[in-house]
């Protein structure tokens, strides 16, 4: 990367952390450090919650999955509109009108403080190593890159987060994520404008080529239970989920219990569901621009850097023979990508359609050729050789005008930190209302608990350092954090469901919540190919059902 | 909760209707676009 770059990446992360150690200035209790004294507005809530939910992840990753699979992932976020407008009507007036610093914290006032130890842990567990893994996303791509070593790369970008999450707590994280979601959107628009400009064909046949090669196609109507990707599993699964997530998820409850007042708060969560499914559309077209970008500009057989240098010395004449396949596929790919641009500037329909099905073809022998590649490199390494991760910051470094590479990965730093910050900033709050605070001492000052709090921050901080290190070589890194959260989230979506039916008693809710966990469990080891969107369904109809069973009060006398 | 907080069981009912309805809407009308893209770029 060239030196402006650089500059760029390191002045962006300057400008952030002093931005966010001045925003927390005058934060001096516990209610500042954690709830911004119910001080933000609706849009400052609306774009942090995006932003926390906007990882590096998404950055890379689900840009990645546009340019292999195109644009289907987006059904993932159907729910999403739907699980925001319940919300907005059910828990988080529940949760915000019950003043409480925790989402937790309400399960106890409404039941018992089992259940809300049981929640809160549970939350502290997978958010705790979720966290790890949203560091892992891009350091690890940034050690291949880049040549650092891990821990290095886990540093540069955990770091500046914890720092300014822990000194200003929630005030810093949400005006931070403010201004870091503004660079991510404009480094993504200008990406999208540089691919443009690049592209030897007009926008029109660029979308007219990405749609031969079926990566336009975004609605599959099938219901699998299988298939994480459908209409159906979006819809119905998906809205499971983002109601697990949003509702009962610190990270989410945390930024909009901090919203001034109710509507605020209603309003903020509106952000989402009118600007996520759009969002993640273009999250999604960057990789499938890219991918025709590809077509014309012949893309490196193995994306990850380290892992072709790896396979070209340790299988020189295995790579050197797919290396000259993979020349012909893609040869004959561009030709026929030009060959459908050509017919179509002619007005020549069975030109066309003949130019159609010899992309297809085309695109099929790539894809053969690159699974090959990928299967070796992954023997030779001994890791996972998905390299999904790779295509959007190889294409960045190897095409993307000097200045806005630099832009893009600040960006890719600046959604990292964005996750990482909301989410540091609720384990701290969990750890000490719902531990420290219920079980060691309440007796201290707002002054002691503060500094409890900070230093709560710091230690998730180091915590989730430690864990990206080591969950580098988890395979898929966009499904290992959701499948982290499936795990659980359906059962506690399920206790809160069950804390608004007033017949509802303690011992359902825990026996509940235990019960939908060992079904998800069951069915998660049972039959491992259901999909982990359906095991939020699972989980929440399972502690309802169970719930209310156990909740028969005793006929009176 | 504050005063203004105070939920009017009417207010909040019409008001969540009017959101739905938006809400819905622009949904619908996102995916009548995905829809007609999928349709118009692949056949």
């Amino acid at each position: 990367m060239h030196a402006l770059d650089w500059v760029i990446v390191v002045v962006w992360l300057v400008y952030v952390v002093s931005h966010g150690l001045r925003r927390s200035r005058g934060t001096r209790g516990i209610d500042g450090y954690f709830l911004a004294n119910r001080s933000l507005p609706w849009w400052a809530v609306g774009l942090s919650v995006m932003a926390t939910q906007l990882s590096a992840v998404t950055m890379i990753g689900t840009t990645g999955q546009g340019a292999t699979d195109g644009m289907r992932f987006v059904q993932f976020y159907f729910g999403l509109p739907i699980a925001m407008v319940i919300l907005g009507v059910t828990l988080v007036p529940f949760l915000h009108g019950a003043r409480v610093y925790t989402a937790y914290e309400y399960l106890e006032r409404r039941f018992d403080a089992r259940t809300r130890a049981l929640t809160a842990f549970l939350f502290l567990v997978s958010r705790g190593m979720s966290c790890g893994t949203i560091i892992a996303a891009p350091a690890v791509v940034f050690s291949a890159i880049f040549g650092w070593s891990l821990p290095v790369s886990v540093a540069v970008i955990g770091l500046p987060a914890v720092l300014y999450t822990m000194v200003g707590g929630v005030q810093a994280v949400t005006w931070v994520d403010v201004k870091q979601m503004m660079l991510i959107v404009v480094a993504m628009a200008a990406v999208v404008v540089a691919i443009l400009v690049q592209l030897p064909v007009s926008p029109g046949q660029a979308m007219h080529i990405a749609g031969a090669a079926g990566r336009l196609r975004v609605f599959d109507f099938s219901f699998s239970l299988t298939n994480t990707y459908t209409f159906w599993s979006g819809i119905i699964g998906g809205t499971f989920l983002m109601l697990s997530y949003f509702g009962t998820d610190q990270s989410q409850v945390q930024r909009y219990l901090a919203a001034k007042s109710i509507p605020e708060a209603r309003t903020s969560l509106l952000v989402s569901a009118y600007w996520k499914i759009p969002l993640q559309a273009l999250v999604l077209l960057i990789g499938v621009l890219v991918f025709v970008f590809y077509q014309f500009d012949r893309a490196p057989l193995l994306f990850n850097p380290a892992h072709e240098r790896l396979v070209r010395h340790a299988q020189p004449a295995a790579y050197g023979k797919m290396e000259s396949r993979y020349a012909l596929a893609s040869t004959e790919q561009a030709a026929a990508a030009r060959a459908l641009a050509q017919a179509r500037d002619a007005g020549n329909v069975a030109g066309e359609s003949s130019a159609r099905a010899r992309l297809t073809a085309a695109d099929d022998s790539v894809g053969t050729v690159r699974a090959a590649a990928l299967d070796l490199a992954g023997r030779v390494s001994g890791e996972s050789s998905r390299d999904v991760n790779y295509i959007i910051p190889r294409f960045v470094l190897d095409h993307l005008p000097i200045g806005l590479a630099g832009l893009f990965i600040a960006a890719v730093i600046a959604a990292a930190m964005n996750a990482i910050s909301g989410e540091l900033n609720s384990l701290s709050t969990t750890t000490v209302i719902d531990f420290y605070r219920r079980w060691v001492s309440d007796t201290g000052s707002d002054r002691q608990l503060l500094a409890i709090s900070r230093a709560a921050t710091a230690m998730w901080g180091i915590f989730a350092c430690v864990i990206a290190t080591y969950a580098a070589n988890l395979g898929s890194l966009i499904e290992v954090v959701n499948r982290f959260g499936s795990f659980f989230y359906g059962s506690i979506l399920g206790v809160f469901l069950l804390a608004m039916v007033p017949r509802a008693r303690g011992i359902g809710a825990f026996v509940g919540l235990i019960a939908g966990m060992a079904a998800v469990g069951a069915v998660n080891f049972g039959a491992p190919s259901v999909s982990f969107l359906w095991h939020n369904v699972i989980g929440a109809v399972t502690v309802v059902t169970v719930g209310m069973a156990l909740s028969v009060r005793p006929a009176r006398a | 909760m504050t005063e203004s907080d105070q939920p009017d069981n009417t207010d909040d009912g019409r008001r969540f209707r009017v959101t739905l309805t938006r809400v819905l809407l622009v949904q619908v009308v996102a995916l009548l676009l995905l829809g007609w893209m999928q349709h118009h770029f692949s056949h």
